[in-house]
């Protein structure tokens, strides 16, 4: 009885837990420029959700005598060569970047999980055989490997074969403007730094006590892997996926821009500079805008990324 | 030493192997051939251009041929341009591409590594702050953007530059800084941290303690140690200028190999893409070798094993 309340008067004297993450978090506020890319980066999500009620235009169609119109009151930011309202399409274009942003993050984020806990928690043989793989595929170059990826997929599945494996691909493909087949080539190309980290941190992980712990009271093999190693790698995973966001922003509009991407008319902004660019003598708002809008937000997601490494990493200096 | 250097040459073969296996497996599964045209040819004649390059063999003989044909620096013939031999293609535009990429290294290498040293030597003064939002404005604005920005400020507004094509050294300037920019930005925060590191550790106070003149404490102690970490991206670097010269090669109408490829895939021109893919992975690979030696030769505490 008397033991009890002196233990439980101890716990309350110590302070809150200080855990990594909350630490974090507070170094992360602390720094201004985190901040405007983070302010920068929710007011771009909420235009791509919103874009439907804030674009004053539709995106897909304009009138043949408004083409290359240059801005005025009416048409903020002008008119493209088909006479769209380059501000609405710049506003749609924000969903295409944003989505490529998150959703080829996260496909590549699960490739390179997976692909690293498997070789990491088997070890031995598998491990090498696994490693050696990815070691070679860092050897091929990214942006050829994704131009054929994205040149295959296009024609193989750009049938209208509705119940095949190849009809249903293509029908989500085009339903979703030419984004699901960039979703894959992100993934299938861009996993291999994640599976060579995660499969660092298992190798550490795996020898900590508490893992050591669980093994000796018995757990299974599966729990050991969910419930003692993932949660602990997932944390720092997702903070280096996160720092990627600005390359694969790039890749959408980099497949975009040589014609690989999104099926016109989806507006992306990579494709609006590729349409731009060559009647610029004259019509420089072609491009202007674009260019505007896509470093603006690489912008914000790299002071935000560095702002994030910076609050993990205290012993680099500022 | 050297037997590191034959471990890493070897090396290069497996990867030579998957690489040619997968674009060759890849490019081959792409529906159409390099024989489809508007107006559909007679089967016979088709029939006919297959067996002169060997496309109606079995995919494994023409692959065997092909590495065959690939060890002997023989490529083959073009497809597309059919009096060329892709060994012609190769030379001519190949000189092309690697002086952009020379051009555009050299500015990130010069510009960017100094940049970066006198931020650290002048930590938090208003010096540092404005070249790090250099830097970062210069690793957000991608080479799509930049070079329509760069055109239209310095070929088409102040007319100091011409706005596109190939020919005299006068053409470089603006795709280079285009393709250059963004390896400066990380050439110059990269330099930056790594120097602001290497200031703190014990072999600096002794040198300071030793009352070396704080500017060759920092240009010969610090600098020459915070490089190391530095030359690390330079492989990535250089390899992410090769194929970023596709962007830029297409704003400028440079007649170079990156642009080129984009066109040998839509007109499934087999030979050159081959051939592009394999000569783009040895660059690659070849400049992370050289990358990994260098190490050795900044930082006699590496080890090679």
């Amino acid at each position: 009885m008397f033991k009890e309340r002196k233990i439980r008067k101890l716990s309350e004297r110590t302070p809150k837990p200080r855990s990594l993450w909350r630490d974090a978090w507070r170094r992360l506020i602390r720094n201004k420029a985190a901040i405007v890319g983070g302010f920068i980066i929710i007011s771009l999500i909420i235009i791509a959700v919103g874009a439907t009620w804030i674009a004053p235009y539709t995106y897909t169609e304009g009138r043949i005598q408004d083409n290359y119109l240059h801005p005025n009151s009416e048409h903020l930011m002008g008119c493209d060569f088909m006479g769209r309202d380059i501000m609405s399409r710049i506003i749609y274009g924000a969903r295409i970047s944003l989505s490529a942003a998150f959703v080829g993050a996260l496909t590549s984020f699960i490739i390179g999980v997976v692909y690293g806990l498997t070789s990491g928690f088997f070890g031995g043989k598998v491990d090498n055989v696994m490693m050696r793989f990815v070691d070679i595929m860092f050897g091929f170059p990214t942006l050829i490997l994704i131009i054929l990826l994205m040149v295959y997929f296009k024609s193989t599945f750009s049938v209208i074969e509705p119940g095949t494996f190849r009809g249903v691909m293509s029908a989500i493909d085009r339903s979703m403007g030419g984004m699901f087949f960039i979703f894959i080539g992100i993934g299938i190309t861009s996993w291999l730094g994640m599976a060579r980290l995660v499969r660092g941190m298992v190798l550490s992980v795996r020898e900590k006590e508490y893992v050591e712990a669980a093994r000796a009271v018995g757990a299974p093999k599966t729990r050991l892997l969910f419930r003692h190693v993932f949660p602990n790698v997932l944390g720092p995973a997702i903070v280096a996926q996160a720092l990627q966001i600005p390359g694969f922003i790039l890749y959408e509009a980099f497949l975009s821009f040589i014609g690989l991407g999104v099926n016109p008319p989806t507006p992306s902004w990579g494709m609006m500079l590729s349409e731009g660019y060559v009647g610029m003598r004259s019509h420089f708002h072609l491009v202007l805008w674009p260019a505007v809008a896509i470093s603006i937000t690489l912008f914000a997601f790299n002071f935000l990324g560095d702002g994030v490494r910076d609050a993990f990493d205290p012993k680099q200096t500022r | 030493m050297f037997e590191f250097v034959v471990r890493r040459i070897l090396w290069v073969i497996p990867i030579i192997l998957v690489v040619s296996s997968i674009t060759f497996l890849l490019m081959h599964s792409i529906p159409g051939g390099p024989f489809d045209a508007e107006k559909a040819l007679p089967q016979a004649i088709i029939d006919n251009l297959n067996a002169k390059y060997h496309l109606d063999d079995p995919l494994w003989k023409q692959y065997v041929d092909y590495m065959w044909g690939f060890m002997r620096f023989d490529l083959g013939p073009s497809i597309a341009y059919r009096s060329r031999t892709v060994n012609d293609i190769l030379a001519q535009q190949w000189p092309v591409t690697g002086l952009l990429g020379l051009a555009s290294f050299g500015i990130a290498v010069f510009f960017g590594i100094p940049l970066g040293v006198i931020s650290a030597i002048k930590q938090n003064s208003l010096i540092d702050y404005g070249s790090m939002w250099i830097s970062m404005l210069g690793l957000s604005i991608p080479n799509m953007a930049m070079g329509p920005l760069l055109i239209w400020i310095f070929a088409l507004k102040l007319k100091w530059f011409p706005v596109a094509t190939w020919g005299t050294p006068i053409h470089i300037v603006l795709p280079a800084i285009t393709l250059g920019t963004a390896y400066m930005a990380m050439f110059a925060r990269m330099t930056r941290a790594s120097m602001l590191q290497v200031v703190r550790e014990e072999y600096i106070q002794t040198a300071r303690a030793k009352g070396v003149r704080e500017i060759w404490v920092m240009l010969k102690h610090t600098l020459r140690n915070a490089l190391i970490p530095v030359t690390t991206i330079a492989g990535p670097a250089f390899a992410g200028m090769m194929t970023g010269s596709m962007i830029v090669e297409r704003i400028f109408a440079i007649p170079g190999i990156g642009k080129y490829y984009v066109t040998s895939v839509g007109n499934r021109d087999y030979p050159v893409i081959m051939a592009t893919t394999l000569v783009f992975a040895l660059a690659v690979v070849f400049m992370n070798m050289l990358v990994d030696i260098s190490y050795g030769i900044l930082d006699p505490r590496i080890r090679y094993n």
